[in-house]
């Protein structure tokens, strides 16, 4: 059980240390680590700095055996990091970045950040990139996406034709619980509930990284059908010269947004481990 | 404020939060023992909020992730029962370290409340020991994180037969180790009778029955969803507000 290859520090900072966060470091320093970025990773939701099913321990604990540090941190409202009254989220978002990048300098100095967030976390991280010079990557799990030409036809086809949904209703009606017409299933658009960045937002927020020669590495669950149903259409409602150069787009559609299963979170680590391993070659 | 840290030996190290008291005199420290796996996420709002609601009444208050869980050291596959038991009472070592209190109370959650109650044991400094709807039977609880498995196992169309057989051996979407399997499996009710009179005290959120019948019992209704795949955060301030009562009530 003995985990030497890390080190991990909790640090209370900002305004009477009302930010509670968890820095990850490796335990031996690469030689280059002054070049290295460090993560920074964003609450998703109202779940605290853990992540959802331990998420984002695991990644960060993977990310510091390779030699990349990262802060855990839990913004003002969630988790245990109280909230800032009178202020909307998007500017207590704001606000706590110039926090943690203030933090983080005294660990770092200047180093670059990359920022990773599920869900909301994805939404805040795409906005903090817009003004932060320093934000070189992002790790986007269930961005926001606009639909493309061809969302609708593809997203009516799928309703038909999948036999999953097939299996699915049948096994309800077999457990006598098919009160959902086939076909209907969760009622609920997935982004009226979030605060999501708008198209140029998201649009600006990849440009910047691509001017900065950073990377994105972005991955759609099941969750996203409802406004995401094909790889590459994130790339397509972009239209971002050298998207491909840059960024990594995936669609795992048998995965859960949450990753409550074993196998989507180890695919997941695996993942993010392979995307971050650039560093270390460049 | 609260204070945030590591402790514990190296490798192994446990996450705690302390609260200090916010008034009074801060002779009680007490120690929260935070449910499991998925019941863990979903109450860490609510025993943040409970732990700052005591620490306003003048008790220390110390709050902490077991091994292999939250941001403590560890895989959940490598501990058992009997490492979250010796987690406690490290716990309320480290509490009254910090506090200078020796007087301990213990607040146990689900079936975090039965490891509670064999921490009283160890350790004589415990005077009360709380439980929020603590769970009476491990095998059945298990059970229920299976049903919780299935359900999620459901909604996963996609899976392979090979990984729809994976999965099954999963927990609420955790992977236990087989000593935890077996000790969950082994727990039952009589943890409780080993309390000694008067220090137990328990807080339901439904009408379910305790089987110690002189235990003072307090029903506080709310919709947990203990049983479901729900992920939604609970917030059962009904609950905690008898749960503060139970715990800075002198009698």
């Amino acid at each position: 059980m003995p985990d030497e290859p890390l080190v991990e520090e909790s640090l209370q900072f900002g305004d009477g240390g009302r930010l509670l966060g968890i820095l990850t470091l490796p335990n031996l320093r690469p030689p280059n680590a002054q070049e290295l970025p460090m993560f920074v990773f964003l609450n998703a939701g109202l779940l605290h700095r853990v992540g959802p099913h331990r998420l984002y321990v695991r990644l960060a604990r993977n990310l510091a055996r390779m030699g990349l540090a990262s802060l855990r941190v839990d913004l003002a409202g969630t988790g245990d990091s109280p909230p800032r009254l009178g202020l909307t989220n998007e500017q207590s978002v704001a606000a706590d970045f110039e926090e943690i990048l203030s933090v983080l300098a005294t660990y770092g100095g200047s180093r670059a950040i990359v920022l990773a967030g599920l869900c909301s976390g994805a939404d805040n991280a795409i906005r903090l990139t817009l003004n932060e010079r320093r934000v070189v990557g992002l790790v986007l799990l269930d961005p926001v996406c606009s639909p493309d030409d061809g969302f609708h036809t593809r997203s009516l086809v799928y309703s038909y034709t999948n036999p999953a949904r097939y299996i699915g209703w049948l096994k309800r009606r077999l457990k006598g619980q098919a009160t959902q017409p086939l076909g209907g299933d969760e009622k609920i658009d997935p982004l009226t509930i979030r605060d999501v960045p708008s198209h140029e937002e998201l649009q600006s927020a990849f440009e910047r990284i691509g001017d900065r020669g950073g990377r994105v590495l972005s991955v759609f669950t099941q969750y996203a059908l409802r406004y995401y149903n094909q790889a590459g259409q994130l790339g397509r409602v972009l239209k971002i010269k050298g998207y491909h150069r840059f960024c990594t787009e995936l669609f795992w559609p048998e995965a859960d947004h949450t990753y409550p299963l074993e196998l989507h979170r180890h695919r997941l680590v695996k993942q993010v481990k392979t995307w971050a391993d650039v560093y270390h070659s460049t | 404020m609260i204070e945030a840290f590591f402790f514990g030996p190296c490798g192994q190290q446990i996450f705690a939060t302390y609260h200090p008291p916010l008034g009074g005199n801060g002779q009680v420290l007490t120690v929260i023992c935070p449910p499991f796996f998925n019941e863990y996420m979903r109450t860490h709002l609510a025993l943040r909020e409970l732990a700052i609601s005591l620490a306003e009444r003048g008790q220390h208050v110390l709050r902490f992730d077991y091994r292999g869980t939250g941001d403590s050291f560890g895989e959940l596959r490598e501990v058992s029962l009997v490492d979250w038991q010796e987690d406690i009472t490290l716990a309320v070592r480290e509490g009254r370290e910090i506090s200078g209190s020796s007087r301990v109370y213990l607040l146990g959650v689900r079936a975090a409340s039965l490891l509670a109650c064999s921490a009283v044991d160890l350790s004589s400094d415990v005077q009360r020991v709380v439980l929020w709807d603590p769970v009476l039977d491990g095998s059945s609880y298990l059970q229920s994180l299976r049903d919780i498995q299935m359900v999620i196992a459901d909604r996963q169309l996609w899976l392979s037969r090979a990984e729809r057989r994976r999965v099954k051996h999963e927990y609420a979407g955790y992977v236990l180790s087989e000593a935890m399997e077996k000790q969950l499996v082994s727990f039952d009710a009589s943890a409780y009778l080993s309390v000694p009179d008067g220090l137990l005290r328990v807080v339901s959120s439904s009408t379910t029955s305790f089987p110690i019948q002189r235990v003072p019992h307090t029903v506080a209704l709310f919709n947990c969803e203990w049983n479901t795949a729900a992920e939604e955060l609970i917030l059962a301030r009904p609950v905690l507000e008898r749960l503060v009562e139970c715990l800075t009530n002198p009698s």
